[in-house]
């Protein structure tokens, strides 16, 4: 065990898929992918990261590209097969864990107050909705202000009619005195 | 603040001075000066010369305002006569809105000039303390605003019953409700304070007797002259520095005077300057739109009254705020018992109740004798004049209803718990067909039946005269 490296490398997949077959026969489920992945995709991005310039004449497919799916710490002993200590798997990083969870708190919090005052009957109520909402979404303030005004204004027009009218009727009375 | 001394402090109050003698003693002296413009001569002169009648000015307001300059010469553009009405801008159909909002030629800094050397007053706020009463007494002093500025607007802010009578009077623009009697909440308070700095006022009328509080609050609105009645007591402390003008009221109840509760600031408004004569001061008339009186029309048809026969009772005793009674007059409603006893005395006229509450009704029902009685729920001054209107007249005890009475120059009999007030209240009562009739004893509740039914006269002459 003298020689033996304990490190916490990133297993390069196709290596793996050895150990898959022998140790994790267990999951039959899951045989199809890995060796659907071992075949065709894996195979794809190794390649890619052995010689760079040719990566235009493959045709490689990667879901998620430089994201390290599996970690797994080996015991390695010279001459023999690598003893697995420790495995695990990530598929997101911390930080984008976090935005994750952010992105998802954020959302809660927008969409309970966005659609939680959709169906609102407060905003709905006279109390809420009433002189200067006109429910248009227009906020107009000082209406009722602005009814009396225009009523104020309309009786001084009324009373400048009768008044003028009275003044008519006067002229016509004298003219209709000349006449006689 | 240069505007303002410029334009000429008044000597106050005209009443109660003898006007001849310094009159002839001042006019003699710039004629001097420039004899060929002795018609337009400042009514006022170097506040020395009138010490005996003229207010003490306060040095602080502007350290440098040494008064009129006897050497000024008047008579050129924007001193002379009243303001002009705004004339609205030409319409322009070239212009792709429509119209101009300055058409070419026309000088937007001209305006400023007649605010500055005249005394201009395109905008003005009338802040008016108490109920109806006091804000139907105040109908005159609108009206003067207008005859003596023509063009002017008139905002009013009042209390909220006091706004109510505002339906009555084409002469005002904006009414807000801004009880300066009462204690606003902050929020309230700084808001109105916002609005009135918007609104760019040239000048504001109060009739709340001013302290250092509500000067403060005339103030902060940056209003170029700000007007108000004061404390006539030592509450008035620091007002003066904060206003304009300042009038003194003859006891800290303006409502007192009566009919004439503002003769102090009618005074001050239709003084004469250069060359405009003094504003005579025109009588409370008040004006009906066609839509309220349809509305009353049908409210007393329902009662069962027909138009032109049934008289206004009003004044009914009750805890109601809308009872519309004076502030200077605390008795001045009648219990139910003796209103039965006057309605019994009305002949060929229905009787027309008008109740404050709804819980009045009852009352009426139960105590009146008479059974051919009409029941009108009224609160606002508004429908109480359209009723009035079509009244054949008014039976009511100090009430805005007499006031409204008069201004519709309808035959009415008012009742008061003593003669003063009454003469006070109702000055002229024979010109405006308006009987008086006066308790012996000083109390409303005992007045004298018996005259009124002698009063009642004046309802069939009235009658017989149409």
């Amino acid at each position: 065990m003298a020689k033996a490296i304990a490190g916490f490398t990133i297993t390069k997949p196709h290596m793996l898929s050895s150990l898959q077959k022998t140790k994790l026969d267990l999951k039959p489920c899951s045989e199809g992918l890995w060796q659907c992945s071992s075949n065709g995709l894996l195979s794809g991005w190794l390649q890619h990261k052995r010689s760079n310039q040719k990566r235009a004449s493959l045709s490689k497919v990667n879901a998620f590209p430089d994201w390290p799916l599996m970690a797994v710490m080996v015991e390695h002993i010279e001459g023999q097969r690598d003893l697995i200590t420790h495995k695990s798997i990530w598929h997101l990083s911390d930080r984008a864990i976090k935005n994750v969870y952010v992105f998802y708190l954020m959302f809660t919090c927008w969409g309970c107050l966005f659609f939680g005052s959709m169906k609102d009957p407060y905003y709905d109520s006279e109390a809420y909705r009433k002189d200067g909402g006109d429910g248009s979404g227009h906020w107009v303030y000082d209406k009722q202000e602005d009814i009396e005004e225009s009523a104020r204004a309309e009786l001084w027009r009324e009373e400048l009619i009768e008044e003028i009218e009275q003044k008519v009727g006067g002229l016509r009375e004298l003219e209709e005195a000349g006449r006689k | 603040m240069a505007s303002t001394s410029l334009l000429p402090k008044t000597i106050s109050p005209f009443l109660t001075n003898p006007p001849s003698l310094p009159w002839t003693h001042l006019t003699t002296k710039p004629s001097f000066f420039n004899p060929s413009a002795d018609h337009h001569l400042p009514c006022t002169r170097k506040p020395s010369i009138l010490t005996p009648y003229a207010k003490k000015k306060n040095p602080w307001i502007d350290i440098f305002d040494d008064g009129e300059d006897p050497d000024m010469e008047y008579g050129s553009l924007f001193v002379d006569g009243k303001q002009d009405e705004d004339t609205r801008p030409v319409d322009n159909p070239n212009n792709p809105y429509g119209f101009l909002k300055f058409p070419k030629g026309y000088n937007v800094e001209v305006a400023q000039l007649g605010l500055k050397i005249r005394g201009d007053v395109r905008r003005c706020c009338c802040m008016i303390s108490g109920g109806v009463y006091e804000n139907l007494l105040f109908f005159p002093v609108i009206q003067m605003l207008k005859d003596r500025y023509p063009g002017i607007l008139v905002d009013v802010l009042a209390s909220d019953r006091g706004k109510q009578c505002y339906e009555l009077n084409k002469n005002v623009r904006w009414a807000n409700v801004y009880d300066p009697d009462g204690d606003p909440e902050p929020a309230i308070y700084t808001d109105m304070i916002g609005v009135l700095k918007n609104r760019y006022y040239d000048l504001i009328l109060s009739t709340k007797l001013a302290g250092l509080g509500h000067a403060s609050f005339m103030f902060m609105s940056s209003a170029r002259d700000k007007v108000s009645y004061i404390y006539p007591n030592v509450n008035a402390a620091g007002a003066g520095l904060l206003l304009t003008e300042t009038f003194t009221p003859d006891s800290t109840n303006l409502s007192e005077g009566g009919y004439h509760m503002y003769h102090q600031m009618l005074d001050w408004l239709g003084r004469p300057i250069y060359n405009v004569p003094r504003q005579p001061v025109p009588p409370l008339r008040v004006s009906l739109s066609r839509k309220l009186k349809e509305y009353v029309e049908a409210k007393y048809r329902a009662a069962g009254a027909e138009k032109g026969k049934y008289i206004v009772i009003h004044g009914i005793e009750s805890d109601s705020k809308a009872s519309m009674q004076s502030r200077g007059d605390t008795d001045s409603l009648l219990p139910l018992e003796v209103w039965d006893q006057i309605a019994d005395a009305i002949s060929g006229f229905k009787p027309v109740f008008v109740i404050p509450h709804e819980k009045e009704r009852e009352n009426v029902e139960e105590i009146i004798y008479n059974e051919d009685i009409g029941i009108v729920f009224i609160t606002t001054p508004g429908q109480l004049a359209a009723l009035v209107n079509d009244s054949a007249g008014v039976i009511a005890t100090n009430t805005a209803a007499i006031q409204l009475a008069n201004a519709r120059q309808k035959p009415s009999i008012a009742l008061f718990g003593s003669e003063e007030k009454g003469k006070v209240f109702v000055p002229n009562a024979e010109e405006k067909k308006c009987i008086i009739v006066s308790s012996k004893t000083g109390k409303l509740k005992d007045i004298d039946v018996g005259a009124v039914k002698q009063a009642m006269q004046i309802f069939d002459m009235s009658l017989a005269l149409v």
